[in-house]
């Protein structure tokens, strides 16, 4: 299941060792805290309800290098109605695939592992209740949305995991559910018909505090009326999904003991943003995945250890506790981002256009 | 050469470039559809010699616009909004309207979606060479697109587009007409966006942008031409000038129920679709056949029939059962009825009367309900589509205001009169008009269009759309007719007449040689003795026969096509217009041909003497007329003679005749009784309809001076049978050649309670059974369906079993199941038409693709397609019907002029059958004449037994001669007399029938 490319015993104490050194010693320069640079862009595919593509550490001048993620959102019609697998108020699929291209040394069964090892971890924490919009709903009992989210891994450069949520959060931010509206069969309760008999010689009794006898036969039954749902503005993109700003950040801390032999009292050293060496000489990542709802204590959505190592209790309550201010931050910067991407893409476009 | 650069668009633009939407599928699926969009600076604006557009020499509009009307002196195109084009369409397709006109995309494109009949309209409108009109890409010219903003709705949108591109329009046309020193100040026309939408002008205006609205706008042309092009005007916006009209009106009948509602309904299968049929005799009722129920679901009385129209497709709902009625017994006239409500009445107190009266009506139908079985019973609840044609129709002198009548030349008659317009046919409404040329419109034949039917008036409202003649005159009447029935009758055009031969009518069959390309692998007929018989005066001959003895003992008979296909071909002007039109429309006096009449009654027509190209389909039968083979050959043949079935029967018949020809003609009679015998036994329908002939007195003036009913000889059995013969075989070939797209006929087997009634009606008046179990025994039991006393009941039996049938069909293989391709009346498991070619569209499909069947040409990709053969069949299908409703009504029409001729010199009293009682009337068949009509009884004296469809007329009654009651049944022979009489006021010919014996109805 794993990412990691063959590296040398020599080369992974090398890196572990600039990593304990101090001040800490990475390849690229930065502390051991820092990202590097992420670029996000929205709305790439046009045919998807809400899509990004995310990169970390691409170089800026040439293209080449850097963690690559593209995702997209796209939405379907479900039939609810207990024969396929559509549920009633919809639901999400998550699905992470890899190209072969940004692992050329794995086989195919080995890429296969890892894009189910990734979707699983997407799917589980994105489809989880709690974070679930309450507009994918179209009828009631009857039609749902599916919200497929599709993410492609299209280069790895270190620190995948984290790439991918925020790409995927980002999609999600993009998403817009059309909008809809039901079509129901409700006879309007002044049937002519009744008017006629009215005037006739009608049966005092058939008509005697029986209200119904005015109505249409239609509106005694109670059943779910609507049917069938219509798109009301076929132009319009839709409304965006709900709780767009529910959607987790991850945060991979990775861990490296001072010695092999040291005991496990000794604090490791949490670094982030690990590039494809580095992680190779990881012992331990440890997945954090912080939900940051408004006006609410921040949610820990997810959590998964990678790799060989051993935590304690203890260790893990400091790693979570620092974890959640590394994510706030890219909370933050993200949200900023992915607002300044919607006026982008909207009035901005608009205004460019009437400028020209 | 124009250098092409594709330069990448970045995707930045993209909220630009693409244009993006949503579509739901028939499955239920949403998808996202993603347009690009290319916006260029070189769309053109259409006007001639314009300095900036580039020039292509296809500018339609005029430099300097249009410079009739008052308001612009310097000029003016007018660029319409939608709503225009869905309101008032007559008005722009009028050949009054002479302003150019810019049709913008975003106004084709939203008419398009609001309607696609308005929209063919406009695409016509927009090809026309008449008028000066310019389609204007706005969408792609890069100053006129525009975005969508946020929270903008799809209309406000659009309007933002158009006001944008008039405003565009504006500036454009000044830019490039710049004033240049020393010369004249250029005239700057305007462009005036005309638009409905108050709302759309109010935001114009602040703009600067030129509007007007429909009505300003002609109003301020000279008076004369305002007058005219006023009357064009649709009646919608009636409200927005006379709001006072709308309001505090009493609704009559019920909203329609919303769109949204009624798909719901229907997907739920509590709603029904169907077509509304109104009831001939009850304007107050009417049915719509539903696939969920076996009897079409009825509709009484006007709130229930909701303002359908006849031929609508409706959307109903079902009353429970405890409310259906059945179908009323008497006979309710809108004339009658309505005969002092006035056009502007809605809300009078005359207005309760009707609904008294109509109340009336309806309830002596409910209590006589009672007993009867009872039919499912609805109401209107909306309309999926109207059907609204024009419709012919006249006015009623007596509803103008006498000032009006007199003194027609003042200048009073400009005022507008609101009219009550009386269509022809008595399944629709009447319509109310407003029109300033009322007295004008007296004795004319008019033509109107329906615009709208509100909820508020009994009335729909329409507009007058022109005058097609006086009433009573032929061509009026003609026209009329034609129009009617949608059949377009205009001379074929120039590109059609370029598809015909070079040479004209002295075409030839070229001399044969082997490179001659029509000659090739044509057999040469010749020398073969080949006849043709048809009724008299035939000009289109498109079928001749032969026979002859074979040395083996079998006989060679063979029919021959005329080979249209050879001259009309596969995606030409010609084939184009053929298949519009489908078949060819035979009235009285005019035959309307689908093909031009050089090849029509010329170069295809099989006539004697002379060789023709054609397509012959020959057997050798046993002399017991069993298929030894068939072989379909194009060939060229020299027709011996052509003969009326009249000249053939008595050849046949003389013994002194021992000719080639007369043996031919004898051995193909042999033949033909025998394939008939043998039809009749697999069960084939001897069916009836009415058929009488007109006898027109000269050529010169088509005043026809009698009736008589057709005559039916052997040789007339003799042609049908060849032709069936042909038909079938034809069939079975290109079924196997293509069975996918093979084009045939069939008849569906009707269902059984479509004879239910009949069956009831034979069982109790006449004590005999129909067995409709299969057309076998259906034609069984009709045989014995016979009154020894009276020769005609039989025929008149079989007239009622036909009514009962469905309607035969064209239909592509490939669309339906093989279990159904079936000809009922034919009792043949395969059908097709082949050998009318000249008059009908079918034929022409059959042999293209028997030719290829034989390998004699390829079949063209066109008839390879199921869904493109499917839509031909569907238009002909259509043309068929109308056509022979339209050749109906011609003939009723000359019998009712026969009559009133014969009626001018002596009381015309004929023996007619009762085929209907009503409680007030009795429904009647005059066999002689081939009319029905209506015996009118006053009513409250009679009575009446519905179940055993009987009328009684008690013996107190002055008009019984002695002391019995009388009583009248279905099927009774009754003497009527008939007279025609002209509506004082609508001059409108009516045939009037009162009864003369057993009792003298006018007594009653």
């Amino acid at each position: 299941m794993s990412s990691s490319i063959s590296t040398s015993k020599a080369e992974i104490s090398y890196i572990q060792a600039g990593l304990l050194s101090d001040p800490p010693l990475r390849a690229d320069g930065r502390g051991l805290h820092d990202f590097r640079a992420i670029n996000l862009e929205t709305g790439v595919a046009p045919l998807a309800n809400g899509s990004a593509h995310l990169s970390i550490g691409k170089n800026p001048h040439g293209g080449g290098g850097g963690t690559e993620i593209l995702a997209a959102a796209k939405l379907e019609v479900e039939d609810v109605d207990g024969r396929g697998e559509g549920v009633n108020g919809g639901r999400i699929v998550c699905a992470v695939s890899c190209s072969p291209s940004a692992y050329p040394h794995l086989s195919s069964s080995a890429l296969d592992d890892l894009q189910q090892d990734m979707s699983t971890l997407l799917h589980q924490t994105l489809s989880h209740p709690s974070l679930h919009p309450p507009n994918l709903s179209i009828i009631p009992n009857k039609k749902s949305w599916l919200l497929n989210l599709d993410c492609v891994v299209l280069a790895d450069a270190g620190n995948t995991y984290d790439a991918l949520f925020m790409a995927a959060r980002a999609a999600l931010w993009d998403c817009k559910v059309p909008r809809t509206r039901a079509v129901e069969y409700k006879a309007p309760s002044n049937a002519p018909g009744a008017k006629v008999l009215e005037s006739g010689e009608m049966d005092v009794d058939e008509t005697a505090g029986d209200s119904a006898a005015n109505q249409s036969g239609f509106d005694t039954r109670s059943i779910a009326r609507a049917v069938d749902f219509e798109l009301p503005d076929y132009w319009d993109e839709g409304e965006v999904l709900g709780g767009r700003d529910r959607w987790p950040v991850c945060v991979t801390m990775n861990a490296v003991a001072p010695a092999p032999a040291s005991t496990s009292k000794t604090p490791w050293v949490h670094y982030l943003d690990a590039i494809l060496q580095e992680e190779a000489a990881t012992p331990l990542r440890l997945l954090l995945v912080f939900s940051f709802p408004p006006n609410s204590i921040p949610n820990l959505q997810a959590m998964r250890v990678l790799g060989s190592g051993e935590l304690e209790t203890a260790q893990i309550r400091d790693s979570v506790s620092s974890g959640e201010k590394f994510a706030q931050k890219m909370w933050d910067a993200l949200n900023a981002k992915l607002k300044e991407e919607d006026l982008r893409r909207g009035q901005k476009a608009r205004d460019r256009f009437a400028r020209r | 050469m124009v250098d092409i650069t594709i330069r990448k668009r970045p995707r930045t633009e993209a909220v630009v470039t693409q244009r993006k939407f949503f579509k739901k599928t028939a499955r239920g699926k949403v998808i996202k559809v993603l347009r690009e969009r290319y916006l260029r600076d070189d769309v053109g604006c259409g006007i001639q010699s314009c300095s900036s557009c580039e020039s292509s020499g296809d500018q339609t509009l005029p430099f300097s616009g249009d410079l009739a009307h008052n308001s612009f002196p310097d000029g003016y195109f007018v660029l319409p909004d939608t709503n225009v084009f869905l309101s008032q369409m007559d008005l722009m397709e009028s050949s009054l309207f002479k302003a150019p006109i810019i049709v913008l995309q975003t106004v084709m494109e939203e008419v398009r979606h609001r309607s696609i009949p308005l929209y063919n309209r406009l695409k016509t409108l927009v090809r026309t060479d008449e008028k000066p009109v310019w389609v204007f890409y706005n969408e792609y010219r890069s100053e006129t697109a525009i975005i969508r903003e946020d929270n903008e709705s799809p209309n406000d949108r659009n309007d933002r587009g158009i006001r944008k591109a008039a405003e565009w329009y504006n500036t454009h046309i000044g830019l490039s007409r710049p004033i240049i020193r020393g010369q004249a100040k250029p005239k700057i026309p305007t462009v005036l966006l005309l638009t409905e939408d108050a709302a759309n002008r109010k935001k114009a205006e602040n703009n600067g942008i030129p509007v007007s609205s429909i009505r300003k706008y002609i109003s301020s042309f000279p008076e004369s031409v305002a007058a005219q092009l006023l009357d064009l005007l649709s009646s919608q916006d009636d409200n927005e000038i006379e709001p006072t009209r709308a309001g505090g009106k009493q609704a009559i009948y019920p909203e329609y129920f919303s769109e949204s509602i009624l798909q719901a309904g229907l997907s739920t299968g509590r709603l029904h679709k169907g077509h509304f049929n109104a009831n001939t005799y009850n304007y107050l009722q009417g049915s719509v056949s539903v696939p969920a129920f076996p009897k079409p679901v009825l509709l009484i009385g006007r709130e229930n029939l909701n303002r359908a129209v006849q031929g609508d497709i409706v959307v109903v709902e079902v009353f429970d059962e405890a409310k259906w009625g059945v179908e009323g017994d008497e006979v309710v006239d809108q004339e009658a009825t309505l005969k002092n409500d006035d056009a502007d009445s809605d809300e009078d107190e005359e207005n309760d009367d009707i609904t008294r009266q109509e109340a009336k009506a309806i309830r002596a139908s409910d209590s006589a309900a009672q007993q009867r079985e009872k039919q499912p019973t609805g109401r209107v609840v909306g309309i999926v589509k109207r059907n609204w044609r024009p419709i012919v129709c006249h006015i009623d002198a007596t509803a103008l205001p006498s000032t009006g009548a007199t003194s027609s030349t003042s200048a009073s008659t400009l005022s507008t009169q609101t009219l009550l317009a009386h269509p022809t046919s008595t399944l629709l409404p009447r319509i109310r008009i407003r029109t300033r040329q009322g007295s004008a419109l007296v004795n004319k034949k008019i033509l109107v269009a329906i615009d709208a039917w509100v909820p508020t008036s009994r009335y729909p409202d329409g507009h007058f759309v022109r005058v097609l003649g006086d009433v009573g005159g032929e061509d009026a009447e003609r026209e009329g007719l034609m129009l009617e029935f949608g059949i377009s009758y205009g001379a074929f055009g120039s590109a059609i007449l370029g598809c015909l031969p070079p040479e004209g009518d002295s075409w030839v069959v070229p001399p044969k040689s082997d490179d001659n390309p029509v000659w090739k692998r044509r057999e040469d007929l010749r020398d073969l003795t080949i006849c043709s018989i048809d009724p008299p005066n035939c000009q289109d001959i498109d079928d001749a026969l032969h026979a002859r003895p074979l040395p083996n003992g079998n006989i060679e008979a063979g029919v021959h096509i005329a080979d249209v296909s050879n001259f009309v071909h596969a995606d030409t002007p010609m084939d184009t217009e053929a298949s519009a039109r489908g078949t060819t429309v035979y009235l009285v006096d005019k035959r309307i041909d689908m093909l031009p009449a050089l090849l029509g009654t010329n170069l295809c027509s099989l006539r004697p003497n002379v060789e023709r190209l054609a397509f012959s389909a020959i057997w050798e039968l046993t002399p017991e007329a069993e298929i030894v083979n068939v072989r379909f050959t194009k060939s060229v043949i020299r027709s011996k003679a052509a003969f009326t079935y009249e000249e053939a029967q008595i050849r046949k018949d003389d013994p002194n005749r021992q000719d080639e020809l007369t043996t031919a003609i004898r051995l193909l009679n042999t033949l033909a009784q025998k394939l008939k015998a043998a039809r009749m036994a697999a069960g084939a329908l001897n069916l009836a309809s009415p058929e009488v002939k007109i006898h027109l007195d000269s050529a010169e003036s088509s005043d026809p001076i009698d009736v008589e009913q057709k005559e039916m000889r052997e040789t007339n059995s003799l042609v049908e049978e060849f032709m069936l013969l042909a038909n079938i075989s034809v069939a079975n070939k290109i079924w196997e050649a293509f069975p996918a797209t093979a084009v045939l006929r069939r008849h569906l087997p009707p269902p059984r309670t479509n004879f239910d009634k009949l069956k009831d009606i034979l069982q109790k008046r006449k004590g005999m059974t129909l067995d409709v179990s299969s057309s076998g025994a259906l034609a069984d039991s009709l045989d014995k369906c016979v009154d020894p006393t009276e020769p005609a009941f039989n025929t008149l039996v079989r007239i009622m079993a036909t009514r009962c049938m469905l309607s035969a069909e064209y239909f592509c293989s490939g669309s339906v199941g093989r279990d159904t391709f079936g000809h009922y009346g034919l009792a043949s498991s395969i059908y097709t038409h082949f050998t009318s070619p000249i008059r009908r569209y079918a034929d022409v499909l059959a042999h293209r693709q028997l030719s290829a069947a034989i390998d004699y040409t390829p079949l063209h990709a066109s008839l390879h397609s199921k869904p493109h053969v499917e839509r031909i069949l569907e238009v002909v299908n259509r043309r068929h019907r109308m056509a022979q409703m339209a050749g109906r009504a011609s003939v009723e029409y000359y019998v009712g002029l026969a009559l009133k001729n014969r009626g001018d010199r002596q009381q015309v009293t004929e023996e007619a059958f009762v085929i209907r009682t009503f409680r007030n009337g009795l429904g009647v068949f005059v066999s002689k004449l081939g009319i029905e009509g209506l015996v009118m009884f006053k009513r409250d004296i009679t009575q009446f037994d519905a179940d055993n469809y009987t009328v009684t007329i008690p013996a107190s009654s002055k008009a019984v001669p002695g002391n019995k009651d009388v009583t009248i049944s279905v099927f009774d022979k009754v003497v009527v007399k008939i007279e025609v009489e002209k509506d004082k006021n609508t001059q409108k010919g009516k045939v009037k029938m009162t009864l003369v014996h057993p009792i003298d109805s006018r007594a009653l």
